[in-house]
């Protein structure tokens, strides 16, 4: 797949977003705009909204206030399928898979189709397989095809929950950690599978923590602390600027 | 399992499809000599009462086994079944059979607006209401006394003359159950091989996860329950049909509603045939027991005493319990064979 | 309607209420600290309200005393259910099978209930079983007086322990959020088992009450866990104000339908209630911001 690269402003891009919870604002106002054909990375403290903004976007959550709008459309409180068919993927902070269905199961889920009789359709058909078997291998893990999920080992339920995404085909992929929990040469296969996938046209999205992976990989940085943005730009720019450093470091 | 040797992969496959093959056939023979094996009447009639369970059964796991939203008010949607269909028979002189169609499109109506209400949240939501619902119908049907015949029950018409006996009547009611049943079964089949039965096994699973591939859950949900309850009120009515006779008290029961859910987790959830054999379990105790020990209360007491053991440790039923002994030795045992490196590499990783 | 008999309704309705409501506070004190919607709730108040008649059958004396055995019973119970059997269930489908395990023990109760005691419609006797009061032109039954009297008493007691004791602090931080609880120490199993046994004991005063004024038999449970689900879905799954707000105003819409429309059909109101909340809103009406997140 190609696509185009569109207006450098055109992917995620929410205005005045707030989410309370109780009398906590877990996000606070957020503007933010991530930039369509890049890698994006959504980075700040334990506890700055960071997850919460992601459920806000995705659907998960109905922010209280602002907007959120994808690719010039407002998709503020839709339901979470309506986003993801609007074409943005998202992946778990703690990998959350399908258990007890198979692997190649957890892959046929997310085929999106339309009408009833598209619906009614066998599930295992060659076309829906095909395509769920070649995404696994290019994840590395078709030989578990046939395991049951949670069988399978942590780091390669990631790449099963990556696989899935992108049997959804999105545009946009907002992953929530996809270095967390697994190992050194893992984070390496993520980090290559999130470049070539980003120059096929595809955009991402990623709240990360380590620091090395997020510097190495993205284009686009946001900073956020206490719910809302306090930092944009390019990873070298963001690294330096001094809010950021009170922001981590408290001072 | 033998051997877990290296042709494991292939030939396990065959062997499960030839072994599922003969059991079917098995099933459907057993089925169709049953009246001609059956010693006397009232074993057919028992017969007749286990399948008529086991397509209640199958029927609620539509949306049980699939979704994992539990209904314990499924008793509603056969006991309305039941009173369309006698009442349009009887107020506007439908013909029988028509009448049973028409009864289980007009339940499944009026599960729409239930689903509406009760699905849109999670967990327990859908529990409280289907208990609700069932409560609450038999608050109407008991107090509605022009229309429904109230606590004096209602004679439903036989659709076959008075020339059939009885015993004649059990096995024609037998084979019309049992095709019944195969039609139930076919559908949740035919679902569970779709991707819309893809969609709803992940919303058993994870339903955030599933909403956030894009599944419409509650679409899928909403259809689900439809569907579970138009088989489920085909069943109360054919039943009504072979009964002959409907109060709103039995027909109304939260025992009903639990018997299905007790026959299904028995059996197991997941699986197509599980129903059915719970059905038989214990649907065949339910008739011993009540002609063992009559009136007394001690069914409930049983019922209660299983439904609380088979939820306290069995809860995915005995069917997968056994299914997945034997997948998780031939799953581990294929899984190892391709990758042994893998096994390794994963030892290194931290989480689990 | 004139207005005697409104007022009449009107009282009978609030005592009623009351009754509802301590019921309600039980099966919202489980749902808080273990997300468990127990079905067996009201199963547990017949059988308290058949101990109190089988008390006073035997011994002659006023069937409240047996509240002496009965709460302190139930409260062991209810602690020995949560520990030994709730506890048992996997958190993963903890809600759905929570009812169905309360399910299976109300079942058993209500067979064992037929099988020692019979399906027989019991009734206590007492002196002041026919006694009424008359203020203002409205007459009310002296048992449904210490009925309500019992039931509030009771809440005010429980509202003076969540508030008041140090056991209240940890099982409202148990309830609102666990795992912060268990952070700063508190022993969730522990407070949950604790809160299970609070709840139950609700069950034996409300049945204690409940022998007083009404013929009891064994299957009569379902006609109290539907309203008295009805009551904690539309005050909010948690929220034991927003049970109570509800227990009264449903109680009291009850009372005054049953007079145009009788008693059964006066009963169809708890349910058209639920329906209506979960259709509108289903977090419920009186704050239970437990509700979303079943």
């Amino acid at each position: 797949m190609t696509g185009t690269t569109g207006s450098p402003t055109g992917s995620v891009t929410t205005r005045d977003l707030t989410k309370s919870f109780g009398g906590v604002r877990a996000i606070d106002g957020a503007s933010v705009a991530f930039h369509e054909g890049e890698i994006n990375a959504l980075i700040g403290p334990n506890g700055s909204g960071k997850t919460t903004f992601f459920n806000c976007v995705t659907g998960m959550i109905r922010p209280d206030s602002g907007t959120v709008t994808y690719q010039g459309r407002d998709v503020t409180g839709l339901p979470p399928h309506r986003i993801a068919r609007s074409g943005i993927g998202r992946s778990f902070q703690l990998c959350r898979i399908f258990p007890r269905l198979t692997v190649l199961e957890n892959m046929l889920v997310a085929v999106q189709p339309h009408g009833l009789l598209q619906r009614l359709r066998g599930s295992r058909n060659p076309a829906d397989v095909g395509r769920a078997r070649e995404l696994l291998a290019r994840v590395g893990i078709d030989h578990l095809e046939h395991a049951e999920a949670r069988d399978i080992s942590y780091g390669q339920q990631k790449l099963l929950e990556l696989a899935g995404v992108l049997m959804g085909d999105p545009r946009t992929i907002m992953l929530d950690e996809p270095a967390g929990g697994v190992n050194p040469a893992l984070v390496d296969r993520i980090a290559d599978l999130v470049r070539e996938l980003n120059a096929e046209g595809r955009t991402f999205i990623i709240v990360e923590h380590n620091m090395e992976l997020v510097m190495g990989l993205s284009d686009h940085v946001v900073v956020f602390d206490r719910g809302r943005p306090i930092a944009q730009g390019a990873p070298a720019v963001v690294q330096d600027d001094p809010l950021v450093l009170e922001a981590y470091l408290g001072v | 399992m033998p051997n877990g040797s290296s042709n494991v992969r292939t030939s396990r496959p065959t062997a499960v499809r030839a072994a599922r093959t003969v059991a079917l056939l098995a099933l459907v023979a057993l089925i169709v000599l049953f009246p001609s094996l059956a010693p006397d009447p009232f074993i057919l009639s028992v017969g007749v009462v286990i399948l008529s369970y086991a397509v209640l059964a199958t029927s609620w796991n539509l949306v049980g086994g699939f979704t994992g939203y539990i209904s314990l008010g499924h008793a509603a949607y056969s006991g309305l079944g039941g009173y369309a269909t006698a009442l349009l028979i009887l107020r506007t002189g439908m013909d029988p059979w028509l009448a049973l169609i028409a009864g289980g499109l007009i339940v499944a109506v009026i599960a729409v607006p239930v689903g509406i209400a009760s699905l849109r949240v999670r967990g327990a939501s859908f529990v409280i209401a289907s208990i609700a619902l069932v409560l609450i119908v038999q608050l109407v049907f008991q107090s509605w006394h022009t229309f429904t015949g109230g606590s004096n029950g209602l004679r439903v018409p036989r659709p076959f003359g008075t020339e059939v006996l009885r015993p004649e009547q059990h096995e024609r009611f037998f084979y019309l159950h049992a095709v019944l049943l195969a039609l139930a079964l076919l559908t949740w089949w035919l679902i569970e091989r779709s991707r819309l039965g893809a969609g709803l096994k992940a919303i058993r699973e994870d339903e955030d996860k599933a909403q956030a591939l894009g599944v419409p859950t509650f679409a899928y949900k909403l259809t689900a329950l439809v569907v579970s309850a138009f088989f489920t009120a085909l069943g109360g009515g054919l039943y009504a049909l072979w009964f002959g006779y409907l109060d709103p008290i039995f027909q109304f029961s939260i025992l009903i509603g639990s018997y299905m859910v007790l026959m299904s987790l028995l059996g197991g959830v997941r699986s197509l045939f599980g129903p059915l054999l719970g059905a038989v379990v214990v649907g065949y105790a339910v008739e011993v027991f009540k002609s063992q020990y009559g009136d007394t209360q001690l069914h409930l007491v049983a019922t209660g005493v299983l439904l609380g053991l088979v939820v306290l440790f069995m809860p995915d039923g005995v069917i997968p319990a056994l299914t997945s002994a034997l997948n998780r030795r031939r799953g581990a045992a294929s899984i190892r064979e391709v990758s042994a490196e893998e096994l390794a590499n994963q030892r290194e990783e931290t989480a689990r | 309607m004139t207005g005697a008999l409104f007022a009449q309704s009107l009282v009978l309705g609030i005592l009623l209420g009351g009754l509802y409501a301590l019921l309600a506070a039980g099966l919202t004190l489980y749902f808080g600290v273990m997300r468990v919607v127990m079905i067996a709730h009201s199963a547990f108040l017949i059988l308290a309200a058949y101990l109190a008649w089988y008390f006073h059958e035997r011994s002659g004396l006023d069937p409240l005393l047996s509240l002496v055995i009965t709460v302190p019973l139930f409260f062991v119970v209810g602690y020995g259910m949560q520990r030994f059997l709730v506890s048992r269930l996997r958190p993963i489908s903890l809600t759905t099978m929570s009812v169905l395990l309360t399910f299976a023990v109300a079942l058993t109760i209500e067979g064992l209930l037929g099988f020692v005691w019979t399906g027989t419609q019991r009734r206590v006797q007492l002196e002041y079983s026919g006694a009424s009061i008359e203020v203002a032109g409205v007459s009310i039954a002296v048992v449904k007086l210490i009925a309500f009297a019992l039931a509030a008493v009771s809440l005010g007691a429980l509202y003076l322990i969540l508030r008041k004791t140090s056991f209240g602090r940890a099982l409202r931080a148990t309830t609102q959020h666990p795992e912060a609880a268990r952070l700063i120490g508190i022993d969730t199993d522990r407070v949950a088992g604790l809160g299970f046994g609070l709840g139950l004991a609700t069950a034996a005063v409300g049945g204690t009450a409940l022998a007083l004024d009404y013929t009891i038999y064994p299957s009569l449970h379902w006609h109290w866990i539907g309203p008295l689900m009805a009551i904690i879905v539309v005050g909010g799954l948690g929220s034991i104000p927003g049970a109570a707000m509800a227990a009264m105003l449903l109680g009291v819409a009850a009372s005054l339908l049953q007079v145009p429309l009788g008693t059964t059909w006066a009963q169809t109101v708890f349910y058209l209630a639920l329906f209506l909340t979960l259709m509108i809103r289903p977090q419920g009406f009186f704050g239970g911001r437990l509700a979303q997140r079943f």
